[in-house]
């Protein structure tokens, strides 16, 4: 799989969180994801890496919410997927 | 022999050597200012090594700068008649180093993809830039690095070649970088042999800040910064 398409899985996990008023459990998000369990793993802890999402505990049930970076992504995906496609990077 | 501070620093060609210097390093900074937020969001390896390659042009400017400060200044015709030259030597060999890498990076930013299963590659960009730079300051082989030069630029042309076959959208951005490294090769020979290219020396500045424009435009139309 190529890079390009790693950053629009990206924005697609992105935007399911948002699309859930910005809170989601793990295992919805996963299935809404559409990835395997493996897949997912790997990107979610990225996302986590990178600051985009971050883990939030309320009343005990665990959420994952889009940080500033995540809403900045989504925001600015389609201007970064112009620039890769202008320059052919 | 020396020239004094003033009269250097309030000559036309002083003026016209430090204009032309400023605007590359300044379009190139901008380049690499207006597209940290796009790399910091994504990560792109294009992204880094595209950016990296307009860091290097930067570097390497603002040392051919200081190389040609150095020869008006001890009024001198190639950098070996500079005193103390050691000065001029380490200027020049950073220059040297630095535009090479741009070149290769500038390459990297579009080859890394087909490039990505070779581990060494950093290795073999940092390698041929050292080797350029190091016969270019310290043994002054002209025709070697000529050579050397001309191989890096078949190379670059030949990399980004294979994939501009395939599309006819992008030739006009195959241009662009071919003509960045061709007048690339022309300022290293202009730095090296001052006189060699002395009546052109106006039109290879005014065409290499066009092409520095040029990319710098497209960068703003599509980031929006």
């Amino acid at each position: 799989m190529g890079k390009r398409a790693k950053l629009e899985i990206m924005r697609d996990i992105l935007r399911v969180i948002q699309n859930n008023r910005n809170a989601i459990k793990p295992t919805p998000l996963l299935r809404k994801s559409g990835l395997s369990s493996n897949r997912f793993k790997e990107y979610y802890l990225e996302l986590l890496e990178r600051k985009l999402i971050r883990e939030e505990s309320i009343k005990g049930t665990k959420l994952v919410t889009l940080t500033e970076g995540g809403f900045r992504f989504i925001e600015k995906y389609k201007t970064i997927m112009d620039f890769i496609e202008e320059f052919d990077l | 022999m020396m020239k004094p501070p003033l009269e250097i620093l309030f000559s036309p060609t002083t003026g016209i050597e430090l204009i032309y210097s400023f605007v590359i390093i300044v379009c190139s900074l901008m380049i690499y200012h207006s597209t940290k937020e796009a790399y910091k969001l994504s990560s792109y390896k294009g992204l880094k090594y595209f950016r990296q390659a307009f860091l290097f042009f930067a570097i390497a400017y603002l040392f051919r700068s200081s190389i040609k400060i150095l020869l008006m200044f001890f009024d001198a015709k190639r950098i070996i008649d500079v005193s103390p030259m050691g000065v001029g030597i380490v200027s020049l060999f950073v220059f040297l180093y630095f535009s090479s890498m741009a070149v290769f990076y500038l390459v990297y930013s579009i080859m890394w993809k087909k490039w990505e299963s070779q581990k060494m590659k950093g290795y073999i960009f940092n390698g041929i830039a050292l080797i350029i730079a190091f016969i270019g300051a310290f043994f002054i082989n002209i025709n070697l690095l000529i050579m050397l030069n001309l191989g890096v630029l078949a190379f670059a042309s030949f990399a980004l070649s294979s994939i501009y076959k395939k599309s006819k959208k992008k030739r006009s951005l195959f241009v662009t970088y071919v003509l960045l490294f061709l007048f690339w090769i022309l300022n290293v020979i202009e730095i090296i042999i001052p006189d060699f290219l002395q009546s052109v020396q106006l039109g290879i500045y005014l065409i290499s800040i066009s092409l520095f424009m040029v990319i710098l435009y497209k960068v703003l139309k599509t980031i929006g910064n």
